[in-house]
């Protein structure tokens, strides 16, 4: 299909065209637009994750037990004075080691395994990650660290629910459990839609990182994309071409800020409704 | 004594300390220039002049709504492109190309923009009542600026520049997965990174990268409670007494 189409703009745009379409439509350009997908995926999946730990978080922090609270308030805090990308490389280094730990424990010769200088002890505990693996690992290390982020907005936005809609709901006779999942998680989502955008938008960011996984995401796509080819019958010759490319992933994602923005202001607007939120109307 | 060095923690405590001056050096370079070019940008979007606004609100929000990761590849390939036809002919190629050099470039156009923001906000906030009791004295346009705008401006910014600057620390560990290392000049990340693959030992190595990077940010903290403290010194409002490294975690 995509001969025929370059074919018919030879004839009728011109040779020049047909060259650049047939350029922006080779094998490699193509992988280039199906890598958006890793991108995407890791920004949706990762967002899920990311409000459900925050919601755990912020949970965890005001729980009555005091463990849980410190285990709700040193998640909080980690990602204050650590940088996210440490987290991102960091969970799921620690997480393949587990697992090759565990193998190691039963696939390895108790003679490799005392006498064994590298990792992992034996070849047979090696785990080959493949690229959804490493996929479904920067999904839920987005989640936890951008959780941290949504843990701390979701915790100012439960307190943010006025007093006299809990203190109603205690008189009705609803319990502490079901008053802080039906009453106060239920109405905490208006106050803590300005401050979950911010996370998305920080997270959105993120998603860059893919290609620190070994992902072959947007990023490496352009990178491959840009170094130079001399060589003819790779395809068209042109010098180092990445400062176009990575010009184009600048402006992808200022395009999904401007997307998300949108969405955002829509689901505020449709979130307040019917709620005289202090500073509209 | 021996003992204590040859605790694994204390030996990577030791080889870490001279990257973390690399991240350090990023973060401290790109202070004294991204500083007053923020606050530049926040005044021109603040601009009656629609053009200047405009200007500045794109580079705001260009900077703002893109990865720095890709800022940082983007500007590096740019100076790629660059080298052989402009930096190697006018002999600068060593110095530009350098990553000491294109690291706090590229930050400092990416914090510039986020400070911006910030002071930007703090400008729109500003009390009205004293500006215009400063033109009421007959103040030009800059003795107002000096006396009202800019002093107030830094008063209500300055947590939230704080914060910034934390995350222009930590944005410093970026550097090098996109630049080259020259001379092993490696900073906590990367040296971190090297470490690991040495004897796999993720756990170590990553936290006590981490801990550099805690605690530079908390003496960050301290060191910015303690100069808001004083800007506040004349302002009877509890505020500085109240400020705490309690920041709103958000860039």
């Amino acid at each position: 299909m995509l001969e025929t189409l370059s074919i018919w703009l030879a004839a009728n745009f011109g040779e020049q065209t047909a060259t650049w379409f047939e350029y922006f439509t080779n094998g490699k350009h193509l992988a280039w637009y199906a890598s958006v997908r890793f991108t995407l995926i890791a920004a949706f999946f990762g967002a899920l994750l990311a409000v459900l730990f925050g919601v755990l978080g912020a949970a965890a922090r005001r729980s009555g037990f005091a463990p849980l609270r410190w285990l709700g308030l040193g998640y909080t805090t980690m990602v204050r004075g650590i940088p996210d990308v440490l987290f991102f490389l960091f969970f799921p280094l620690a997480f393949e080691q587990l697992v090759e730990f565990v193998m190691s424990r039963r696939l390895c010769s108790a003679e490799e395994l005392a006498t064994a200088v590298a990792w992992p002890p034996c070849q047979a505990a090696q785990w080959y990650l493949t690229t959804s693996e490493y996929l479904i690992m920067a999904c839920v290390s987005l989640g936890i660290v951008y959780g941290a982020f949504a843990a701390n907005v979701v915790h100012g936005a439960m307190n943010s629910v006025p007093k006299g809609q809990l203190e109603a709901a205690r008189a009705y006779g609803f319990n502490n459990r079901q008053i802080f999942w039906n009453f106060q998680v239920r109405q905490m989502w208006v106050y803590a839609l300005p401050g979950l955008s911010n996370v998305w938008m920080l997270l959105l960011k993120a998603t860059s990182f893919l290609s620190l996984l070994q992902i072959a995401d947007i990023v490496q796509w352009a990178d491959r994309l840009g170094a130079p080819n001399y060589l003819a019958r790779v395809g068209m010759v042109h010098p180092d071409w990445r400062w176009k490319y990575y010009f184009v992933l600048f402006l992808f994602y200022i395009l999904l800020t401007v997307i998300s923005e949108r969405v955002f202001d829509w689901l505020q607007r449709r979130a307040g409704r019917g709620l005289a939120l202090h500073g509209e109307q | 004594m021996d003992w204590l060095l040859n605790n694994a923690i204390v030996q990577d405590i030791i080889e870490l300390a001279r990257p973390s001056l690399f991240n350090l050096y990023f973060a401290l370079a790109s202070i004294p220039i991204g500083f007053p070019l923020a606050v530049l940008l926040a005044v021109m979007k603040n601009s009656s002049n629609s053009i200047i606004s405009r200007v500045a609100r794109t580079y705001i929000y260009a900077f703002r709504g893109s990865p720095l990761f890709i800022q940082f590849f983007m500007f590096y390939s740019i100076m790629l492109a660059f080298n052989l036809s402009h930096w190697k002919p006018m002999g600068i190629a060593d110095i530009v190309m350098h990553p000491l050099f294109i690291g706090p470039m590229v930050l400092i156009l990416n914090t510039s923009a986020y400070a911006a923001e910030i002071f930007y906000g703090a400008l729109k906030t500003l009390p009205k009542g004293e500006m215009e009791a400063a033109s009421a004295f007959g103040m030009n346009r800059w003795q107002v600026f000096k006396t009202v705008t800019w002093p107030n401006m830094i008063r209500l910014a300055w947590p939230a520049y704080t914060n910034e600057v934390v995350f222009l620390f930590h944005a410093t560990a970026l550097v090098y997965f996109t630049l080259p290392v020259i001379n092993g000049q490696k900073d906590l990340m990367n040296k971190a990174g090297e470490m690991f693959e040495r004897d796999y030992n993720i756990f170590l190595h990553f936290s006590v990268a981490g801990l550099y990077f805690l605690t530079i940010s908390m003496v960050i903290f301290f060191v910015s409670g303690r100069i808001y403290k004083r800007l506040m010194r004349h302002m009877d409002t509890g505020e500085a007494a109240s400020f705490k490294l309690k920041p709103n975690y958000m860039r």
